[in-house]
């Protein structure tokens, strides 16, 4: 079996509010891969990491202490590297009670080291687009200048009439209409479904291994969500690109994905084969799973006209984090015999079937 | 730049030229309102020479039909002031006009040069202060100097100049029609470092960079691999520079009133104390025009950066 | 190296923490910086005014000309002429005072008034408004002043007047900005959905609970640059005349022997011009990083 192209092991990545002179514990031991020519979705609310997460890989995080643990090991034909290399050296953290109490972090240091591993990865290796692709690009400079600039810098073009043509063949291929008209626009006179087409263009350019979306359809129309989704499955066939896809919507994890990582708390709560873990009707399922599926829209709920579920209580505050499973408060599957380790130990990653791994004390044995 | 931009790069350039000779209406009327408030009878006593003799003025009213009202006045006054007749000066008996001209680019000198003396000190503080990895140890006290040198009285500062120059250096900076560059650098440092704008430029620099910084698209950047400063610096340090610069081009004139008047340095600000002091209304009339002047200029240019740089 | 210690449950109570973890240090510094210059500058004013100064300002000793500064009587020094400086620079206060707090008066209620006309009414006043504002920032202060002073005659409350309106725009244009941004969060426009009247809206909502910490930071500021520009104006010889003392024109007369190497004469005045402005300059930023800056970080 090959390495896996990115292998996100036990990562943490804490900040600090001052206001509440207290950790907000965004990501919480996550761990999840991305393999060759795959796709892994990453679901969860809001608050839930999934962003911090992506940021984490790519060496994005902004304010303190940002990432304090874990280790992110890529390996493509070109480069292998733990993008987290070093970082024990730099953070020192202290818990108490299983809960960390104090995190000493040089972090000009670490912010030195970080750059230094993130030469040759960023936009090259690892390409990432984001949310709101309007504020996403350079409002004072051409959309196909921007491309043009990435494939400068990764595609091996140093000449400016090529690397042109590069990207003017790129916004052809994310099907923008009039690529040499387009090419001199500004963001401003583009529709918000024309800048994420761009940023995609932008992205692949420069022909990265491993393609990182952060909601890339949030924040747009229901029928130009259908497009991009459209387009992210094409090209994804079309280059063989790997994809980490983060979204809080069920729909698009589901038409994109291979395999899927719920991700609730700061931690990783169910992950394995999407056709698995998407599947309502499984019976080894994370009671937070089933409760997203089931408050999820269906063609077969309109018709049978089915009550929808909300998931009872309170998105979980990442920063008085309770003891025990962080969902034991919103649960609807605890029985009495687990009453009591629900509610005062964290369960481990189970895996229940090859491939299918959850945390839940309904399923450890 | 592509056509379609340098149409509206134009349009924008005339809409902005019509706003300026608006304002520029307004600061006359405003100079006109002061002269004709003041006790006396204005236009003899203070105008001396600019208006034209009774007979002439009798016979302008009965041409325009024009009663001898303010409004009269005002018009006959701006006549004058638009073809060149600022009046005499008192002192020297000599026409305004002429004068001012070759004092304004004196000035001019002097305040183009002590703006670049401040961009010099102030943006690397700035830039520095905004990084993310910077030292507090060395980005602090440097801000802290800034303040310092903005609450610094500028004529003290030209003191300070004056002794260091002469007992350190053996430059004499003051006197009229210096040839020696040396001597006439050393206005301009002080001005540049004594009119107050320092620790203003710097903590809006800063506040523009920091929050540029934190935009979406420097993320990308980011991500790309790009240069970030690439990115950054069109709306955090050009577009701020020219705003700050334009909007205190009047401070920079005060300032100069000071500095020219401790060097004796022949410029409009050292004519406007010299013209306060003798009462010379005609002078200091022609000298607030042209300050005015200075000022809508300015603020033309950065508006003009501005739209250059800004898609449409 | 940074640290990040929570100990127990998450604080609930912001304003409960201690002064040090809420506002950033420089900042604290800063207000308590400006504020005892505020304070220092009261009680001078107060001490000039019943005349309590430890020495008369007016006394000329010819035996003690230039005596530096810890000389037995004479705190600071006495000056070319032997007179004490400490007095000299306590009545200079006098100088700058109350037309500084006329100035800076009349810019905060023309400003609020044009201010709040502008932001809250819009459409034609606002483009009048600012027209006006443009207008008068057209001007170095300083020329327009002279150009007074030609045309009527140097009267220091004349003077401050022009300086009150030349900072109107300054004030107007925060506030206005201020109104914008509460009407981008529809702030006003649920106030008045909620039916409530205008005037109270005004003054209540928008003025006291939201502008009040950007006025005390306009006052703060224009007063700094009043004092500059009366500092200014008497050294350039249009403020009071000696023999009465005004910090600019205790700069200017001891301009000559500066530069004959006898600093202090010129050098004492400037320093309280420095330490004064600062103090008031910082305070109005300390003020503004505080209460506009980032909240609860």
């Amino acid at each position: 079996m090959t390495q896996p192209l990115l292998k996100i092991d036990n990562l943490r990545t804490y900040f600090y509010a001052r206001s509440k002179q207290a950790f907000i514990r965004s990501v919480d031991g996550v761990s999840l891969e991305v393999g060759r020519r795959e796709t892994v979705g990453v679901v969860g609310e809001s608050g839930s990491g999934k962003s911090i997460t992506a940021m984490s890989v790519m060496g994005l995080v902004n304010g303190g202490p940002g990432v304090i643990g874990g280790s992110i090991h890529y390996a493509s034909e070109q480069v292998q590297r733990n993008l987290l290399e070093g970082l024990h050296d730099h953070v020192q953290v202290e818990e108490q009670e299983g809960r960390v109490t104090v995190v000493r972090k040089d972090e000009r240091g670490w912010q030195v080291q970080s750059e230094k591993l993130q030469q040759g990865i960023r936009g090259r290796e690892i390409a990432m687009i984001f949310q709101n692709p309007r504020a996403s690009l350079n409002p004072y400079m051409a959309v196909g200048e921007q491309i043009a600039e990435a494939v400068r810098l990764h595609g091996g073009i140093r000449n400016k009439k090529e690397a042109q043509e590069r990207a003017i063949h790129w916004l052809e291929r994310v099907r923008i209409d009039t690529p040499h008209l387009r090419y001199k626009s500004f963001p401003a006179g583009l529709s918000g479904g024309m800048c994420q087409r761009a940023m995609i263009a932008m992205a692949l350019s420069a022909e990265p291994s491993l393609l990182i979306a952060d909601e890339p359809t949030t924040g747009l129309d229901a029928t130009i969500q259908s497009k991009i989704v459209d387009l992210l499955e094409e090209l994804k066939g079309a280059t063989g690109i790997s994809t980490l896809l983060i979204s809080h919507d069920i729909s698009v994890i589901t038409r994109l994905s291979d395999r899927v990582a719920v991700l609730y708390g700061g931690a990783v709560v169910e992950y394995g084969p999407a056709a698995q873990v998407l599947d309502a009707h499984q019976e080894c399922k994370h009671p937070y799973t089933a409760a997203l599926l089931a408050s999820v829209p269906s063609e077969q709920k309109i018709r049978t006209r089915a009550r929808l579920q909300a998931i009872e209580g309170e998105v979980l505050d990442t920063i008085s984090v309770p003891p025990g499973c962080r969902f034991q408060a919103r649960c609807n599957q605890i029985t009495p015999e687990i009453r009591h380790l629900c509610a005062t130990q964290h369960p481990e990653l189970i895996e229940v079937t090859p491939g299918h791994q959850l945390r839940c004390w309904r399923f450890a044995k | 730049m592509k056509s379609f931009q340098l149409r509206a790069f134009f349009k924008t350039l005339l809409k902005e030229l019509v706003l300026a000779v608006l304002l520029l209406f307004g600061v006359s009327v405003v100079v006109f309102g002061i002269l004709y408030a003041a006790p006396g009878n204005p236009f003899s006593v203070l105008l001396e020479g600019q208006l034209p003799d009774e007979q002439v003025l009798a016979g302008i009213h009965s041409a325009l039909g024009v009663e001898r009202s303010w409004y009269g006045q005002y018009l006959s006054w701006l006549q004058n002031l638009l073809s060149g007749n600022l009046g005499t000066s008192v002192r020297t008996g000599l026409p305004v006009a002429g004068e001012l001209l070759r004092v304004s680019l004196n000035t001019l000198y002097l305040t183009l040069g002590s703006m670049l003396v401040t961009l010099c000190v102030a943006v690397p503080i700035a830039m520095y202060s905004s990084m993310r990895d910077q030292r507090v140890l060395i980005s602090w006290p440097l801000t802290m100097l800034g303040y310092v040198f903005s609450a610094l009285p500028v004529f003290w500062l030209a003191y300070l100049a004056i002794y260091v120059s002469v007992h350190g250096f053996g430059i004499f900076p003051l006197g009229a029609g210096q040839t020696d560059w040396v001597s006439r650098l050393v206005p301009v440092l002080v001005l540049g470092l004594g009119s107050g704008t320092i620790s203003e430029v710097i903590r809006h620099l800063r506040e523009e960079m920091s929050r540029v910084m934190n935009e979406d698209y420097i993320r990308t950047a980011r991500a790309k691999g790009a240069s970030v400063w690439r990115h950054a610096f069109k709306e955090g340090l050009l577009l701020p520079v020219s705003a700050i610069f334009a909007a205190k081009i009047p401070f920079i004139l005060g300032g100069a009133v000071i500095v020219e008047q401790v060097f004796n340095w022949p410029g409009m600000g050292r004519m406007a104390w010299q013209a306060a002091q003798d009462r010379d209304f005609a002078v200091i009339m022609g000298i607030s025009l042209m300050a005015a002047l200075f000022v809508r200029l300015g603020s033309l240019l950065q508006r003009l950066i501005y739209t250059a740089v800004n898609p449409h | 190296m940074k640290k990040y210690i929570q100990t127990s449950a998450a604080v609930s109570d912001y304003s409960s923490l201690p002064l040090h973890k809420r506002f950033a240090i420089p900042d604290l510094v800063y207000v308590s910086y400006g504020l005892l210059i505020v304070v220092l500058v009261l009680v001078s004013y107060v001490v000039g005014m019943f005349d309590l100064l430890p020495q008369d300002p007016q006394q000329i000793n010819m035996d003690l000309l230039m005596a530096p500064p810890g000389t037995a009587g004479h705190l600071l020094g006495t000056d070319f002429m032997g007179r004490d400086i400490l007095s000299r620079l306590i009545l200079g206060i006098q100088a700058y005072f109350l037309p500084g707090l006329l100035a800076v008066f009349i810019a905060l209620f023309g400003g609020v008034v044009l201010g709040v006309l502008s932001g809250y009414r819009r459409g034609y006043a606002e483009t009048v408004i600012t027209y006006i504002s443009n207008l008068l920032d057209s001007f170095p202060r300083l020329v327009l002043i002279l150009l007074v002073i030609a045309a009527f005659k140097p009267d220091i409350y004349y003077i401050m007047m022009v300086m009150g309106i030349t900072g109107i725009p300054a004030v107007a244009n925060a506030i206005a900005g201020k109104i914008h941004l509460l009407a981008q969060k529809n702030f006003i426009e649920s106030a008045i959905a909620l039916g409530l009247r205008t005037r109270v809206i005004v003054f209540k909502h928008i003025l006291w609970y939201n502008c009040r910490a950007l006025l005390i930071i306009q006052a703060t500021l224009g007063m700094g640059e009043a004092i500059l520009l009366e500092t200014s104006l008497s050294y350039l010889g249009f403020g009071v005349q000696e023999p009465t003392p005004s910090w600019g024109n205790m700069v200017q007369s001891g301009a000559n022997y500066f530069l004959q190497g006898n600093f202090w004469p010129s050098t004492a005045p400037a320093l309280a011009i420095l330490f004064t402005i600062l103090g008031f300059n910082l305070l109005g930023d300390g003020l503004n990083n505080m209460l506009e800056g980032k909240r609860g970080r």
